[in-house]
């Protein structure tokens, strides 16, 4: 089932368009990315398929239209920060999101148990860190089981340990076969939860399609030697090696197919007559690549 | 309706000011009444402090302090209800997460509804129950004789938190919207009253004002008997009460139909 069309949608601030003419479908199981550097119109896109901004022209329809006005109930959303009533503890906090969703018996034991939250259940919104409260909003996004979870920069300003712990859940969830649309600038983060992807860009749509599709992901190496010319040569020409580039650091990035051990690429060299004064194995730089892209258009 | 009472009752009933507010009516609409017991002799046209307490004109004494406990306390509940859900963000939150904005704007409507009915409930329990205690000779027809301040009182409540909701759904920012709400009802419509439209005409619609209507729906009971005012400018002071009703009531509306205009339309 088609869970989420989008069609045309424009928004503008003044001079500034937000959001141009972007089109994108959201199939169902498919978790979603959407990604683009701050200021790309992410949260805008959010925001008005979500009721909250305004579009200036454009159309979206959830669920193929089969819930009508009431869609926003089957969808569960975190957009930008956490908000909560500061004065209500996690449980009047959950209880409140459950009613405006008309759950019958919502487990929210289970759900606060599930984002390290059961713990402190009953102290106020206001005392929570902020990992705590995106914790918190993660379970008010689940409350009712929706059937889409949208999640808007979900590790924004936490801590390592805290990022770590989000994605964790983020991943659990994705496993579960529930459709994600998860908006962030953060392509690692897109990666490790997301099956297909959007990237955008000053409100344009630049390229979406499966994660695999869109962001190659070679095994990279860095090599250098005295004769660098020569060694660029003598990689270009090896059929085991897909691409080699000089990199303004005076170094020869190569781009193979599978992961090689190191000794591996010393020993080609060396069977071609160079001999590495530098060789180290790039973690992949998807952040470089998502750079590229951007930077392309 | 119920499921909108229900969800706004899940919001306020841990709020501190609406609590604070609460104890506050609750307490001191029958308190500052009874502080009249310390005062036996008073001047003329009063006389004695028997006519706080008696039916039928204990309804226009305990109305009129009510009539400044609604303004304080109910009003700026109003404004707090609408504003705090703005800083905390909470309204956006509420409608991603399903209400609809109609919706939204509907809940705290009958909030201000059920407020000032529960506002006028109290007020009228606490009438009968001090008329009861201090008129010696009770007649039921002078229990009743301005029973009819009840309604007017309910009205009265609503109309000051229509035109609380009003503010805090065009200016969203509590301290401003506060001090907006004060400042107009205390300074500024005086101004514009006495100030500007009683020089330019003398006529009685000088008093066809909003939050002068809310007043003079349970207005201050001996300054009828002053007639100073009237054979001045030829018109008495107060609005007839039901004249006051229809004002209130036109302008209540205006003000919601406003707010709600604005809640649909702006991007949150």
């Amino acid at each position: 089932m088609n869970v989420l069309r989008i069609n045309g949608l424009t928004k503008r601030y003044g001079r500034i368009t937000a959001v141009d003419e972007l089109s994108l479908e959201v199939e169902q199981g498919m978790a979603y990315g959407i990604l683009g550097p701050n200021g790309s119109g992410k949260t805008t896109t959010l925001g008005m398929v979500l009721d909250i901004t305004h579009p200036d022209s454009g159309s979206f329809e959830w669920f193929e239209g089969q819930y009508g006005r009431d869609a926003r109930r089957h969808v569960g959303a975190l957009l930008e920060t956490p908000n909560f009533y500061p004065y209500l503890n996690a449980i009047d906090n959950l209880g409140i999101v459950a009613h405006i969703k008309q759950v019958k018996a919502p487990r929210f034991d289970e759900l606060l148990k599930l984002v390290n939250l059961y713990e402190r259940r009953t102290s106020k919104f206001r005392t929570y860190s902020l990992g705590m409260k995106q914790r918190l909003a993660i379970a008010s996004a689940m409350v009712g089981d929706p059937e889409v979870l949208i999640f808007d920069e979900p590790t924004n300003g936490l801590d390592p340990q805290g990022i770590a712990e989000i994605r964790n859940t983020l991943q659990r969830i994705a496993e579960t076969g529930k459709t994600i649309i998860m908006a962030s600038h953060i392509l690692d983060e897109v990666e490790k939860v997301c099956s297909h992807v959007a990237i955008i860009k000053n409100g344009h749509l630049l390229a979406s399609g499966t994660v695999g599709a869109i962001i190659s992901d070679d095994f990279l190496v860095e090599v250098a030697a005295e004769d660098m010319p020569g060694l660029q040569t003598a990689f270009e020409t090896d059929s085991r090696i897909k691409k080699a580039e000089l990199q303004e650091e005076g170094v020869l990035l190569l781009h193979l197919e599978n992961e090689t051990p190191a000794a591996a690429i010393n020993e080609w060299a060396f069977s071609k007559g160079h001999t590495l004064s530098h060789l180290r194995i790039v973690k992949k730089s998807l952040e470089a690549e998502f750079l590229e892209i951007t930077a392309n258009q | 309706m119920l499921y909108l009472l229900r969800l706004e009752w899940k919001k306020i009933r841990k709020l501190t000011s609406f609590r604070l507010f609460s104890v506050c009516y609750l307490i001191l609409l029958p308190a500052i009444l009874l502080t009249g017991l310390r005062f036996d002799e008073l001047p003329p046209p009063i006389n004695t402090n028997e006519v706080f307490f008696m039916f039928p004109t204990v309804w226009q004494y305990l109305g009129y302090i009510g009539n400044w406990l609604c303004f304080f306390f109910f009003g700026f509940l109003s404004i707090v209800v609408v504003t705090t859900e703005d800083s905390y963000r909470t309204m956006r939150q509420n409608i991603i997460t399903g209400l609809s904005r109609q919706q939204y704007f509907l809940s705290k409507f009958y909030l201000i509804v059920v407020v000032s009915l529960l506002a006028a409930l109290y007020y009228a329990l606490c009438g009968f129950t001090i008329g009861y205690l201090n008129t010696e000779a009770i007649y039921w027809h002078k229990v009743w004789q301005h029973a009819d301040y009840i309604p007017r009182y309910f009205l009265m409540c609503f109309g000051y938190m229509a035109f609380g909701l009003f503010l805090g759904f065009m200016i969203r920012r509590t301290g401003i919207a506060l001090f907006l709400y004060l400042a107009y009802i205390m300074f500024i419509e005086l101004i514009l009253r006495w100030g500007i439209h009683l020089q330019i005409v003398e006529h009685r619609s000088m008093h066809f004002y909003p939050m002068n209507a809310v007043e003079d729906l349970v207005a201050l009971p001996f300054l009828e008997m002053a007639d100073e005012f009237t054979s001045k400018y030829g018109f008495s002071i107060y609005l007839q009460p039901w004249e006051a009703s229809i004002t209130v009531l036109v302008y209540s509306a205006l003000f919601l139909y406003l707010a709600y205009w604005r809640v649909t339309r702006s991007d949150l």
